[in-house]
């Protein structure tokens, strides 16, 4: 940034050619709006729609499907030239496989524009208005006109329009937390006070709020060219990395894509060296490639996270990226903020002090019931005080709503003040009606103190009440007596000292301490008609009485503690970052048990022991504090240790740039990272972290873009709930894939058979899409509904290297022993329906050549019956469906036992998921449909089939179940066992 | 993140291989001990094993289960099919050519219908008995040797004029070739409800498209019919052959022909004709299937 801060006022009228009274011209204005273009930052580089369009239609396993389009065109063309006449089956069968792509192309865009619309609607921001002026008026003007230059006016509640240099300030705060972090407002003025224009008073920034107070002042950078906007375009610069979900499915598809190919190819070579035509090699190959390739598969994913992201917006975690889902699940880290996320972005009275002794307030969202002593008249006297002694009041017209919710005018503590007088001695505002404010002065940092004097409310007492609270030293100070059990003692050394405990002790917990005293002004001496003036004082403003003390902090949410437990079970270790004082963060993080009780830094085992901090050993310390001055000034490897050694830290004072810096400290230990963040600077690490999560309430848009998912209620505990659904949805995809490899065996067995066999064909190429993209769609969707199987909240987060989505296991259980029973099951139907038809299994061994040659029209079954070609076909034909129809049958019981991998079907429950049976009724629907209703189209290759072959696989089916109770029953009957170690997935 | 996107290079990814294949210090050979190879080869093979065993059970009972004499079903063979001889097949289908000048261009469609007739020797029925009577032969027993049915016999000479005795060009020379039109066996199939099924050729007029293609069949004279010798009489399939009791029963049982002789034919042109087999039970409109119930050919004959 330039040295605007340290220039003059006129210095800074000639620099920009502007005029502090009159503002710029409009015409000088539009030229510098056309050389500087609008104030508003640029939006991060979208791609381009058909990019995002033709990625969908070449990633995955498409490449795959279009080389098996591809050959079957050529196969086409070549037959067309032999002049073959079957030569169109080839063109049809490219064009649903092009067509298949397409489709699972078009759907999966469709899906990812849908979650992708969500979050546009949020970066929909209401045009800003700036009050400017130019020509020598006032003019309201949308904020993306502003130019360097341009004069403007801010007011409190303001959303700062530009980085303006103030040359003109009343009162005036601003709240830097979308920039710095930090929570408490800071007053502005026009004085330089810092050679750094990040530190200087003199400047506001983009995006920044006024809290209070008004400015004037001159822009002195616009859209981009703001610190905002620097920051913003050095967030997008931090590269987008992979999903670990999108890692998983890539290996995935490597692997089944790695099948297919070697499978295809091996099969190819032994059919040219058995002597078949190349061209019938081809086509064998086409088919393993389709039987091989699970095409609806990548489509059911799709469908399962988006399931799974709108159950997660239910509980408030808006997911903007679908992959996000699961990363969430792999969590290993939330490096979380404090203010907001963890607490209630609030303050709260949190303890009282009075009668010597402390008093614990109620603190939770909903303050119904205060449960501390309310009957000694010390209490009703520092009532009074906290009452009166506020300058804050409610909005009007919230009178229906709860005290927690209204709408505050004034600043924090005092808001706090207000609403717990509220809710304990009622109707404040009619309170202070009856005791008429007389005279006040107003808190300011000199004097640290507020005072106000008041009629009292009985009308016997005509004397007048001076109230006074502020810093508790200070106004002890001007204390002589104490209220003790509502009788006035004298402020002796002993109580003193008891004052002081119970301001070390609440100051010592993170609390924010005020003090309170009163004085019954003596009637003679100022009587009704008294004048008071608070320019020269003229009232004593010594010897008060002093009644109590009130603390306050903005208080952990009360779910937080909860969601913090479960995380820990979780293995997930939470980290705050925050911009506050490492007291207070300490104490925030001990009451939410990010610090838990037994826990100790190095500071306090050095206080237990009373040695110096030198002298502690680093690693019996398991929490740790770390101060954002002290993380300056580390070394990766300091930061590495601390990451590394303690499981429960803190980092205080921490700059936004920092939180960076840890997120990459986090990930350098190889763990899956998730960052909450709402600032502006928050955006680079939301963009490193895995998974960046933006408040919604609280975040800025920049936060929010760079995120991956936006938290709607900033609730910490949510994120919780969105882990939890993230590590099922990892659970049930597995289930899902394992699911859908298994019947691509069933599918990828005929053709090896038939190539090597040379029997007729079992089951036809669009037989097998009919499965994929049929009848096998909904149950694999009906098991992202699944429940989880155990406490998955109990285990640790996933490795993402070891603990793999498609793991060997999985792959080899499901292909190397379900698949193999399912295919015995299917080939038994098939065999069974041709030796009902009249070809016995002896017969139909190496029949492949004369069963398809056109030329034969009398050929010979093993009854001496003879068939015409067509007949043969159609025989073939009933073969399909009822090759169709097994798979079908099996997938069933395959479904079902999918529904567990450890526990028995009969503890999950058969029915608790209702899904389930709507997939399997789906499942067996579409096969009825398809077979009897679609049974006469030939292009479809199905046919009536008699009813009864529906029920030979049914003992297959049977025994997949079976077999899978007892894979089950071992593993959980001998955990860590062999059959545990190969069996399991 | 980023450790995950390290791009390795080629020797790297060959030595990773490499220590997958044997990796010396865990003693991992692909990924497993020698020991767990074993037991999960074991495994495997034991399930296999398991898996083949199930399988032969149930081709064994499939094969307890059907009858060894006719099929349970017969839902795909509900009309027979009709074969012609001599097949040669184009690229549409059966089409005879031939130059009647060029013996080699008849000589193989001769040779043809000669060994397919083989199996109509006397000597080759000689297992068959005559039979005269013209209703369906139906036999409730086993009245053959060895648990069999007896079989009609149907030897060449009933061809009469196209049964390669009398003229062993089968009329080819002349261009009024024969031709033998054989219907599938069906398993208790009994055609004709109780009339003998009769074969009738016919020139292929399907629409007024082919209008035009007729005139030049038949050079311009619409009446002039296809003329056609039928043998036996009529063109007939005698109901004595039918039905027909499946291969292990009627062991010895052969087709019953019909041959056709085409009188005349027009040169030097293309010509579709169709033999129908008209019967009750029979039928030839299935517009999938082009060889139920009739039969389609191109002819054409060279001068």
């Amino acid at each position: 940034i330039q040295d605007d801060h340290k220039l003059s006022t006129s210095e800074l009228e000639e620099k920009y050619g502007t005029s502090i009274n009159k503002g710029l011209s409009s015409a000088r204005a539009a030229e510098i709006l056309a050389r500087d273009g609008p104030n508003s930052l640029t939006p991060p580089k979208a791609t381009p729609e058909i990019v995002k369009f033709l990625k969908q239609m070449v990633g995955g396993f498409s490449i795959l499907l279009w080389i098996g389009a591809v050959f079957s065109w050529i196969s086409f063309g070549i037959q067309l030239s032999q002049g073959a006449e079957s030569a169109f089956d080839n063109l049809y069968l490219g064009v649903v496989l092009a067509l298949v792509v397409i489709l699972t192309g078009i759907f999966a865009y469709y899906q990812e524009a849908k979650s992708t619309n969500i979050m546009a609607s949020f970066s929909k921001m209401i045009p800003q208005q700036a009050l400017v002026i130019r020509d020598a008026e006032k003019k309201e003007l949308p904020a993306d006109q502003l130019v360097v230059g341009d004069i403007v006016e801010i007011k409190g509640g303001d959303r700062i329009p530009a980085d303006i240099r103030l040359i003109f300030t009343q009162g005036c705060k601003v709240d830097n937390s979308s920039l710095t972090g930090e929570s408490e407002p800071q007053s502005r003025s026009c004085d330089f006070t810092h050679e750094n224009p990040l530190e200087t008073r003199n400047i506001a920034f983009y995006s920044t709020t006024c809290v209070e107070g008004t400015a004037t002042g001159i822009v002195i950078n616009t859209g981009d060219r703001t610190i905002i906007g620097r920051i913003a375009s050095l967030a997008s610069g931090v590269g987008n990395e992979k999903t670990p979900i999108a890692i998983e499915i890539e290996h995935f598809v490597y692997l089944v894509a790695g099948v297919a190919i070697s499978i295809g190819v091996l099969f190819f070579i032994i059919s040219v060296s058995m002597r078949y035509k190349i061209l019938d090699s081809i086509i064998f190959l086409i088919g393993i490639i389709v039987a091989n390739v699970p095409e609806g598969l990548l489509a059911t994913v799709t469908v399962s996270l988006s399931l799974t992201a709108k159950r997660m917006a239910k509980k408030n975690c808006l997911v903007k990226n679908l992959e996000a889902v699961e990363t969430l699940g792999s969590t290993s880290i939330i490096c979380s903020d404090k203010t907001g996320t963890l607490t209630q972005n609030r303050m709260t009275v949190a303890h009282l002090w009075f009668d010597n002794q402390i008093y614990s307030a109620d603190t939770s969202e909903d303050q119904t019931t205060q449960p501390f002593d309310q009957s000694s008249p010390s209490w009703t006297a520092l009532s009074k005080i906290v009452t009166l002694c506020n300058r804050a009041e409610f909005r009007p017209g919230q009178e229906n709503l709860p005290i927690m919710k209204r709408v505050v005018v004034g600043d924090a503590s005092e808001t706090a003040l207000l609403k717990f007088a509220e809710v304990i001695v009622g109707d404040v505002m009619n309170i202070r009606a009856q005791n008429k404010k007389v005279a006040e002065i107003p808190f300011n940092s000199t004097n640290k103190f507020q005072l106000s004097i008041h009629e009292t409310d009985d009308p016997n007492d005509k004397r007048f009440l001076l109230v006074m609270k502020g810093a508790p030293e200070r106004i002890l100070e001007r204390c002589s007596t104490i209220m003790i059990n509502g009788k006035e003692e004298p402020l002796d050394s002993e109580k003193a000292e008891a004052f002081q405990t119970a301001y070390m002790e609440l100051g010592g917990m993170g609390e924010r301490v005020l003090g309170f005293c009163h004085l019954y002004l003596p009637e003679n001496e100022f009587p009704d008609t008294y004048p008071f003036d608070t320019d020269s004082m003229n009232f004593p403003t010594s010897n008060l009485c002093f009644v109590g003390l009130l603390s306050m902090i903005d208080p952990p949410r009360s779910t937080v503690p909860d969601a913090v437990s479960k995380c820990r079970s979780a293995g997930i270790k939470v980290i705050m970052v925050t911009g506050d004082h490492p007291i207070t963060a300490k104490a925030i993080a001990k009451s939410v048990g990010i610090i838990s009780a037994t826990s100790e830094t190095v500071e306090d085992i050095a206080k237990r022991l009373n040695i110096p901090v030198e002298q502690v050993n680093r690693r019996e310390a398991t929490a740790a504090v770390v101060n954002g001055m002290e993380l300056k000034d580390m070394s990766l490897q300091q930061l590495d240790e601390i990451l590394c050694n303690h499981s429960e830290i803190v980092f205080a004072r921490t700059s936004p740039q920092q939180k960076l810096i840890i997120v990459e400290g986090c990930q350098r230990q190889g763990a899956v990272v998730a960052v909450t963040g709402d600032g502006v600077n928050d955006s680079p690490a939301l963009k490193k972290a895995d998974i960046g999560i933006a408040m919604g309430i609280a975040g800025s848009d920049a936060a929010k873009n760079a995120a991956d998912m936006v938290l709607l209620d900033d609730n910490f505990a949510s994120i919780v709930t969105g882990v939890e659904e993230g590590r099922l949805i990892f659970d049930n995809l597995k289930k899902t894939i394992a699911y859908t490899l298994t019947k691509n065996i069933a599918e990828l067995c005929p053709f090896l058979i038939y190539i090597i066999a040379s029997i007729p064909m079992p089951i036809g190429t669009i037989t097998i899409l009919f499965i994929d993209l049929g009848t096998d769609i909904i149950p694999s969707v009906a098991l992202a509904y699944e429940k989880a199987e155990s406490d998955i909240m109990n285990r640790r987060p996933r490795n993402k290297k070891k603990d793999r989505l498609v793991n060997e296991q999985l792959a080899v259980y499901s292909y190397l022993q379900i698949g193999i029973i399912q295919s015995v099951g299917a080939f038994v139907t098939y065999f069974t329906v041709y030796a009902e038809q009249g070809f016995l299994p002896s017969t139909l061994l190496g029949v492949r050549v004369n069963w398809e040659n056109n030329a034969i029209n009398d050929f010979e079954d093993s009854y001496g019956q003879q068939w015409t070609k067509y007949q043969r076909t159609y025989l073939q034909w009933t073969g399909y469906t009822a090759f169709f129809v097994s798979i079908t049958i099996q997938q069933v019981a395959d479904l079902i036992i999918r529904k567990t991998r450890r526990n028995s079907i009969f503890r999950q429950g058969l029915f608790r998921n209702k899904v389930i049976w709507v997939g399997i009724f789906s499942q067996i629907g579409i096969a009825l449909i398809l077979t009897y209703g679609l049974g006469h189209v030939t292009a479809l290759n199905f046919t009536p089939l008699r009813f009864q072959y529906w029920f030979v696989a049914v003992p297959f089916a049977i025994l997949i179940w079976v077999y899978d109770e007892v894979r089950k029953l071992f593993i959980r009957r001998y955990p860590g066992s062999w059959w545990d170690k190969n069996m399991y997935y | 993140m980023a450790t995950l996107n390290e791009k390795k290079t080629c020797s790297e990814r060959m030595e990773n291989f490499r220590r997958f294949v044997w990796n010396p210090e865990t003693k991992l050979f692909m990924g497993r001990t020698v020991i767990n190879w074993v037991w999960i080869s074991l495994y495997y093979l034991a399930f296999y094993v398991v898996m083949s065993g199930l399988f032969a059970l149930c081709i064994y009972s499939l094969m307890r289960t059907v009858n060894p004499y006719e099929p349970d079903y017969q839902d795909q063979l509900k009309s027979p099919g009709v074969t012609l001889r001599p097949d040669v097949y184009g690229d549409r289908g059966l089409q005879i050519y031939y130059n009647v000048s060029d013996n080699k261009t008849w000589e193989g469609l001769v040779t043809t219908l000669q060994t397919f007739l083989t199996a109509y020797t006397p000597a080759a029925q000689h297992l068959n008995i005559n039979c005269t009577s013209d209703t369906y032969f139906i036999q409730d027993t086993f009245d053959g040797p060895n648990k069999t049915k007896l079989s009609c016999k149907f030897t060449s000479d009933m061809l009469q004029n196209c049964s390669g005795i009398t003229d062993p060009t089968f009329g080819f020379p002349e261009g009024k070739p024969c031709f033998i039109i054989k219907m599938n066996r069906i398993i208790k199939f009994l055609p004709g409800n109780g009339t003998a099924p009769r074969v009738n050729c016919t020139y292929v007029v399907s629409a007024q498209a082919n209008r035009a293609a007729f005139l030049l069949y038949t050079q311009g004279d619409e009446s002039r019919p296809l003329e056609v010798d039928y043998y036996p009489m009529n063109g007939t399939f005698n109901l004595h052959y039918f039905p027909y009791y499946g291969k292990k029963a009627q062991p010895s049982y052969s087709n019953p022909l019909v041959a056709v002789k085409f009188l005349n034919i027009t040169r030097n042109v293309e010509l579709r004709i169709v033999c129908k087999i008209i019967g009750a039970g029979i039928t030839f409109d299935n517009v999938h299937d082009p060889y139920e119930g009739k039969v389609e050919f191109k002819l054409k004959i060279e001068d």
